[in-house]
């Protein structure tokens, strides 16, 4: 104890007064061309942050072509009217910008970051690859490849390898969410330029997609600047899309994608389930983090910081897709990487956690942390443009008011244990869980159908 | 007591100003206001990491951090964690080749919170460590090596790369992973004495960014850390100085189940803080930065050989900082097509240098990086501590962009010429095998243990 002596100790030490902080509220507008622009000034926030969404889902993706909007996405930045492939990427960087563009189920998504000092530059080229993408045979065809190419190292991936199978377990066959968000091998092989343009011409118009613009924008007249690049992007009017309903078949069970030799099982273990369109959204968010949010949640507390099966394991909502209509759904999961010998221990005390839950509730302590945290970390959470604009571009993705995510924070804080300990019961049944392993068949099969959790099947990982 | 030194911005600093303060038992103090939101970021970087382990005892700098958040005289168990998500914080600890950092990002009316969690587990973590924490954390930290290392493809390629570049017996041959035989032989006792040798105030820089009201800060400082003692316990560390060149190229073949082959290397680049490491940093960014750099425009949009093709720098300040080239290979593109392409590639950038247009470019995406890591009150903390323990002066992280556009295309031909050569890099090749063949690797790799 020679180590206790040397030191003087205080008590732990007070919180002091907090400081009011609230989510921003952007300004809402549009442009001459029917572009819906969202914009918000986030004081010393250098680097701007432009997220622009297309409507244009996976869903309208034609059968078949699986990927189209992926390899229109990604096309975006291959050339324009006034650029060829090459000089567009080295125009972009020139400007110091980084442009990212992805494809997913509620549309298409392009986010650029740039110093505010060279917006106009920048905004410029997107405006550009928006307006007038060249969508030339040669690059198109180059972009098939890569994809085609990249494929094999996806399925090599275990974390990505569980995602692929989840998908496909869950999901209806005839649903585009049973299938490869980027596309198949087959469907992507498909796709040449002329499917690429008519995806484009199909659904591709400002009427119907939405900019959203944040960072320091001090001394910037965004209104010209807006007007000057995305404002000549023009296009027909288009009536709102029906959004389809999403269904999920939950019944328990357990499918094994095989990897021979493989030193760890990734396991995810999931369901569908209420979306932000829910009052229990709230709820839900408190109970999922209590289970499984971080390190200190049920979960890690048992499987790692007990147990030591694992470098973390984590519950989570993720929104699918979103409507007002209550048709949406987001994805309930839990996921994580646990040593192959304790792969059957360890799933089985990740039940004894469920069960628990169900049995005995959350505790009022663990709920007053979880809001602490959940509403604590808000403007630590949002100190960059990037994530700012993020999550007000998830909220016009999601069909949400703009001051939707301040308005969580304030029901967060009003959400109480036993609502909780419902939503997050709810979301995480012990006999409604599809159960997806990549890890070695030979020698988890057997400890995993010992633990009655359903139905195990084998599949090959290829 | 502690010292006051001027908060005037310095020219090309951005506006961004930084005082620097030192304890009576030798912790250094770097304070930088930002009062555009309230929230303030901790961060403590210790001068140790994987480059001060022994042989036998590779990966002991990174199972002692996981240590750190197990609990110390005032505080049980995982109470650091609870405490700070508590108050809204968030936090964590790496481990690197030359420091450990710990950090964390409080609503400012948290911080002196996290000052008095820092301040426990330097001067009494020893009071709480214990043979389960131990056995657990050994078990955590074998489960994260094998989920971000052995369980994925070219998961191993890093540390594979860094075994060859830095000879046997160098410092930074091994990375702070370490190897899963080291972790099973570290006991208690290799742990406390690493707590005794490199665990002290004047081993540690500790910096404070955000919504603060310094002299507050400075006092809470003092009292929280004054009182733990210093100690000169720390050997003085294995010299890491090697020659510029590696004077042959060095090469290994690794046959595994991956998904297609891949050619990767590194490079022997100048030590960081020097300008000759910037200049790098730019060859490396027109080479193989981003979607317009030549290796790119060359391998995946014109030859289409490859997948993706890309540099990256590893600066480090103790030894030669490490370019790091990644290649995958398209289809069923052999090897020796790519490597014929890069070396062609790298002959003509020594030869006529970069152009001024992909000057600009390079120059402006070093600064985009810059602003982002500056933009946050957590990445301005880690870059003052970064200066302060690796260069002895925080000041020069507000500075060091402007270095970096000061650098003129000369400097990156010379550089390239000098340092992109075939005989000063390190070949590591992959070639995929079927997936029976690797079960057996693996197997042997298991019974090895």
């Amino acid at each position: 104890m020679t180590e206790l002596a040397s030191m003087e100790f205080h008590p732990q030490p007070q919180a002091g007064e907090p400081k009011p902080w609230a989510f921003p509220a952007p300004e809402r507008g549009s442009l001459d061309n029917g572009l819906t622009v969202l914009r918000c000034h986030r004081p010393g926030q250098q680097v701007v942050a432009v997220e622009v969404l297309l409507d244009a889902p996976l869903d309208a993706e034609p059968a078949g072509l699986d990927g189209v909007a992926t390899i229109m996405a990604r096309a975006f930045s291959e050339g324009t009217d006034k650029h060829s492939a090459e000089e567009f990427a080295a125009e972009l960087e020139r400007c110091g910008a980084t442009l990212d563009a992805h494809a997913d189920h509620p549309g298409v998504r392009l986010s650029l970051e740039v110093p505010v000092s060279r917006l106009a530059k920048a905004l410029g080229l997107v405006a550009d690859a928006l307006r007038a993408p060249a969508f030339a045979d040669s690059e198109i065809e180059r972009l098939v490849r890569n994809r085609l190419d990249e494929i094999p190292h996806e399925l090599a991936n275990p974390s990505r390898r569980a995602a692929k199978e989840l998908s496909k377990e869950l999901f209806p066959a005839d649903s585009r969410m049973s299938r490869p968000r980027q596309g198949t091998e087959e469907t992507v092989a498909a796709i040449d330029s002329g499917a690429v343009r008519a995806f484009y011409e199909k659904h591709v118009r400002p009427a119907t997609a939405t900019a959203v613009v944040v960072g320091d924008l001090t001394g910037v007249d965004l209104d010209a600047l807006l007007g000057d690049t995305l404002g000549t992007w023009t296009g027909s009017a288009a009536e709102p899309r029906p959004v389809p309903p999403v269904s999920a078949d939950d019944t328990g069970r357990v499918v094994i994608v095989d990897r021979p030799g493989a030193v760890q099982t990734q396991l995810l273990i999931g369901r569908t389930g209420a979306d932000r369109h829910d009052g229990v959204w709230p709820a839900q968010v408190l109970g999922t983090y209590c289970l499984g949010g971080t390190l200190t949640s049920r979960l890690d507390r048992v499987l790692r910081e007990e147990k030591g099966y694992t470098y973390g394991v984590r519950a989570f909502g993720q929104v699918l897709r979103s409507a007002p209509d209550g048709t949406g759904a987001a994805m309930l999961a839990i996921s994580g990487s646990v040593d192959t010998p304790n792969t059957g221990p360890a799933l089985q005390d990740l039940w004894t956690v469920l069960r628990t839950l169900a049995a005995e509730g959350l505790t009022d302590a663990e709920r007053d942390v979880a809001v602490q945290n959940l509403v604590g970390v808000a403007p630590l959470k949002y100190e960059t443009a990037a994530a700012v604009a993020s999550t007000l571009a998830d909220q016009v993705e999601q069909y949400l008011p703009d001051d939707y995510q301040a308005a969580l924070y304030r029901r967060l804080a009003a959400t109480g244990t036993v609502e909780a300990t419902a939503a997050v019961v709810n979301a995480f049944p012990v006999d409604r869980l599809v159960t997806v392993l990549v890890g070695d068949a030979a020698q988890i099969k057997e400890p995993v159908e010992a633990l009655g959790i359903g139905e195990v099947t084998v599949v090959a990982a290829e | 007591m502690p010292m006051g030194h001027t908060a005037t911005a310095q020219a090309d600093s951005g506006g961004l100003t930084a005082t620097e303060h030192r304890l009576a038992n030798g912790l250094r103090v770097v304070l930088s206001e930002d009062h555009l939101t309230p929230v303030a970021a901790v961060c403590l970087w210790y001068d140790v990491g994987s480059r001060h382990e022994v042989k036998g005892r590779t990966g002991l700098a990174h199972l002692f951090e996981h240590l750190m958040f197990q609990g110390s005289a005032q505080v049980k168990g995982n109470g650091h964690f609870e405490l700070v998500q508590g108050a809204g914080g968030s936090l964590n600890g790496t481990t690197s080749f030359e420091r450990t950092n710990y950090f964390e990002t409080m609503p400012a009316h948290q911080l002196e919170l996290a000052l008095w969690l820092e301040a426990d587990r330097m001067g009494s973590l020893l009071a709480a460590l214990d043979e389960e924490s131990m056995e657990n954390q050994r078990d955590v930290v074998k489960n994260e090596r094998r989920q971000r290392y052995d369980n994925v493809p070219y998961g191993t390629a890093f540390e594979k790369l860094t075994a060859l570049a830095y000879p046997e017996g160098h410092p930074y041959h091994h990375t702070p992973i370490g190897s899963m035989a080291d972790l099973d032989a570290a006991t208690l006792e290799d742990a406390r004495a690493f707590f005794r040798t490199y665990y002290a105030p004047n081993n540690a820089v500790l910096s404070v960014v955000g919504d603060i009201d310094p002299e507050q800060t400075l006092a809470w400082i003092e009292k929280y850390f004054g009182s733990i003692p210093s100690h000169d316990g720390k050997p003085v560390p294995r010299d890491g100085t090697l020659p510029e060149v590696i004077g042959e190229q060095l090469r290994e073949v690794v046959e595994e189940d991956v998904p297609a082959r891949a050619l990767m290397a590194a490079y022997r680049l100048p030590e960081d803080g020097t300008r000759a490491c910037d200049a790098a940093d730019l060859a490396l960014t027109v080479l193989g930065g981003g979607e317009s750099s030549r290796l790119y425009n060359r391998l995946v949009r014109r030859d289409r050989t490859a997948v993706a093709a890309g540099f990256g720098l590893l600066r480090l300040a103790g030894a030669p900082s490490l370019g790091w080239l990644d290649v995958k290979t398209s289809g069923d593109v052999e090897v020796p097509v790519i490597e014929a392409a890069v070396d062609e590639e790298l002959a003509r950038f020594a030869e006529e240098g970069p152009t001024a247009e992909e000057m600009e470019r390079a120059q402006a995406q070093l600064e985009r990086e810059w602003l982002d890591r500056l933009g946050t009150v957590a990445g301005r903390a880690d870059e003052l501590c970064r200066y302060a323990v690796l260069f002895g002066d925080p000041q020069l992280a507000l500075t060091a962009v402007q270095r970096v556009l000061e650098v003129t295309a000369e400097e990156v031909q010379e550089v390239a010429k000098a340092r992109l050569r075939p005989d000063n890099r390190a070949v590591l090749v992959y070639e995929p095998t079927a997936a029976d063949a690797a079960e057996s690797t693996d197997e042997n790799e298991e019974a090895a243990k």
